[in-house]
């Protein structure tokens, strides 16, 4: 008796885990197949190469997939060297072990810092309080440090991974802290720095919140010529404002298309990543 | 174990008196991140301050919002919040667990790497698209499925709730899933070998270990919700000064409402930035909204440290 309630129990409790395996993974099929589905019609070179008209219910997105890409590389070479910067504090500058764990825990704190407020703070002091009005750098510096904490954790995790007989090496061999750095950290952590900036880049090419008020407007900007009052399109500031025109068949038809090709773009990031996240996972193991 | 360079680096000869390129580069890029963090904290702090000293507690407890009268009352929205949030976390929660033990516990090898990559990549899809998505298909389900309970409409914090717990399932899984492996294997092998079936193993020779670090998941995909935007701004109806008669009424669910986040998403910020009272106002919500997530991402983040060790 007391068994077959064990049993019970047991199969009970398999099948809730494999239930709820099997949910998550149709959510994730649901969303990305109805993406697809809808959005797969929409797009022809034609909606990918040509300029939006009508407020969005005809014509293409050029200028919002140029806006995304301009976004993209401005946040990637804005966080490009103060991930670095963190990144070395944390794992070669700071000796102390405490202070370097109360880092650590600021960056995951700041990591959680919902992304609205970087958009409000971002109105509050380059649109209105420096006067740039909208621009691409103000949006491109908002993605940057909204993405910095986890990119900079993620390098500086790498870093620590270096087996330490490299360092070991490099400091029989006389190396002064710069070199070390240079010839051994760098190189050896370059995987784990690209796994997250991409990561970091997918997450910052999707989101909204941050670019509403400082960066984007829906429609009569093209490539910037300047800094201030330079705004650019942006998919997913796009497909924003098509959702709430979503009553409009056609206007919804070029959501869809937008959504589409905005998750092809995030997942490029996402899926460019996976070689370098592989590669250092052999590093960790071979060591 | 990290191996940690710091403590290598300590004894490492310094040569140079002057610092080298490479520190002050460091040092130089560090401090600008840190300037950022903290005019961002003086911000929030500073510029709540008028509408704080105007309305005083009841920036929190009032529950009228009218910024024509200027009344700033934040009540409505905290409860908003709080109710996507909450159902945002119910719905996910259980799921998300199953999974994490689905591919920590069942799982093996290449197969467990797909399936946790799969799931992964849902956390990819941009909030923006979650919103569309909610906006087609979730809410005119909702309003249908409902009907018997009279729905204004399919707008309401229902709806949201469930589409940010979609969107929190894979973070909540995925910390779980590392909260779970985190325990040793001999842990679980000794268990087997009493005896135990896996779902006995489970409950008395994994979960004490990896409890904190499970709490920790839920607490930091319970802040990742509070703070979710534009998602829950195509969905929640954005329907000010909505509060629940009696308290715990759950008709609020099927009612349009406001969130902190739906309403520092909308047009109000524009307009808001020529008063500086109403100004000050939005500024109170942001720092309201920080400060609540800040509470549940640093207490889930202090658990994942201290769970490291507990688990050992």
């Amino acid at each position: 008796m007391k068994d077959s309630i064990r049993t019970l129990k047991e199969n009970f409790f398999t099948g809730f885990v494999f239930v709820s395996g099997l949910i998550t993974l149709g959510f994730l099929a649901a969303a990305l197949g109805l993406v697809t589905f809808k959005g797969f019609r929409a797009v022809s070179p034609a909606f990918l190469f040509t300029a939006m008209r009508e407020g969005g219910v005809s014509g293409g997105i050029l200028y919002q997939i140029a806006g995304t890409v301009i976004l993209a590389l401005t946040t990637l070479s804005i966080v490009l060297p103060i991930a670095w910067g963190v990144a070395l504090l944390r794992s070669v500058y700071i000796p102390n072990t405490a202070l370097r764990q109360g880092l650590s825990f600021f960056l995951y704190t700041l990591n959680g810092i919902p992304s609205i407020l970087f958009g409000i703070f971002g109105f509050f002091l380059f649109v209105k309080g420096l006067g740039w009005g909208k621009s691409w750098l103000t949006g491109g510096i908002l993605l940057a440090m909204m993405i910095l904490p986890a990119v900079a954790m993620n390098l500086s995790e790498g870093m620590d991974r270096i087996p330490k007989d490299y360092i070991e090496n490099a400091r029989a061999l006389g190396l002064s802290r710069s070199q070390l750095i240079w010839s051994v950290l760098a190189p050896q952590s370059f995987s784990s720095f690209m796994s997250g900036l991409l990561l970091g880049l997918g997450r910052a090419a999707g989101e909204t919140a941050p670019v509403i008020f400082t960066a984007t407007v829906f429609a009569g900007a093209f490539i910037p010529k300047g800094i201030t009052d330079n705004p650019v399109l942006s998919l997913p500031y796009h497909i924003f404002n098509l959702a709430q025109e979503s009553y409009q068949p056609q206007a919804l038809q070029n959501a869809w298309g937008s959504a589409f090709v905005l998750i092809a773009m995030v997942f490029f990031f996402n899926l460019a990543q996976l070689p370098f996240r592989l590669r250092f996972h052999e590093e960790a193991e071979a060591a | 174990m990290a191996i940690s360079l710091s403590v290598d680096l300590e004894n490492f000869p310094r040569k140079k008196i002057r610092p080298s390129w490479t520190a002050v580069f460091s040092w130089v890029f560090s401090a600008l991140a840190f300037i950022f963090f903290l005019t961002l904290a003086g911000f929030l702090l500073q510029g709540s301050q008028p509408v704080l000293r105007k309305e005083g507690l009841d920036f929190f407890l009032g529950s009228i919002w009218h910024y024509r009268v200027l009344c700033f009352g934040a009540l409505p929205m905290l409860y908003g919040t709080t109710v996507v949030a909450v159902v945002a976390i119910l719905f996910a929660a259980p799921l998300a667990f199953g999974s994490a033990i689905l591919t920590a516990e069942y799982l093996s090898g290449k197969i467990r790497l797909l399936v946790k990559s799969l799931i992964e990549l849902l956390a990819g899809i941009p909030s923006v698209v979650y919103g569309l998505l909610g906006v087609i298909y979730l809410r005119p389900m909702i309003f249908n499925t409902l009907k018997p309970f009279h729905p204004e409409t399919g707008d309401n914090l229902l709806s949201a709730g469930l589409i940010v717990g979609i969107m929190i399932l894979p973070t909540i899984m995925s910390l779980s899933d590392d909260a779970l492996r985190g325990i040793s294997r001999e842990d679980r092998e000794t268990a087997l070998a009493l005896g135990l079936t896996r779902y006995e193993m489970f409950f008395h020779a994994v979960l004490p270990k990896a409890f904190p670090g499970l709490v920790s998941a839920v607490l930091l995909g319970f802040g990742r919700a509070l703070g979710e935007t534009i998602a829950v701004y195509l969905v929640a109806g954005r329907a000010d000064n909505r509060l629940p008669q009696p308290w715990y009424s759950l008709r609020p669910l099927l009612e349009s409402g406001q969130t902190l986040t739906s309403k520092l998403g909308g047009s109000e910020v524009g307009i808001a930035y020529g008063n500086p009272v109403h100004w000050s106002a939005m500024i109170g919500l942001c720092l309201l909204l920080f400060l609540t997530v800040m509470v549940f991402v640093s207490v889930g983040q202090g658990l994942k440290f201290f769970g490291r060790d507990y688990g050992r």
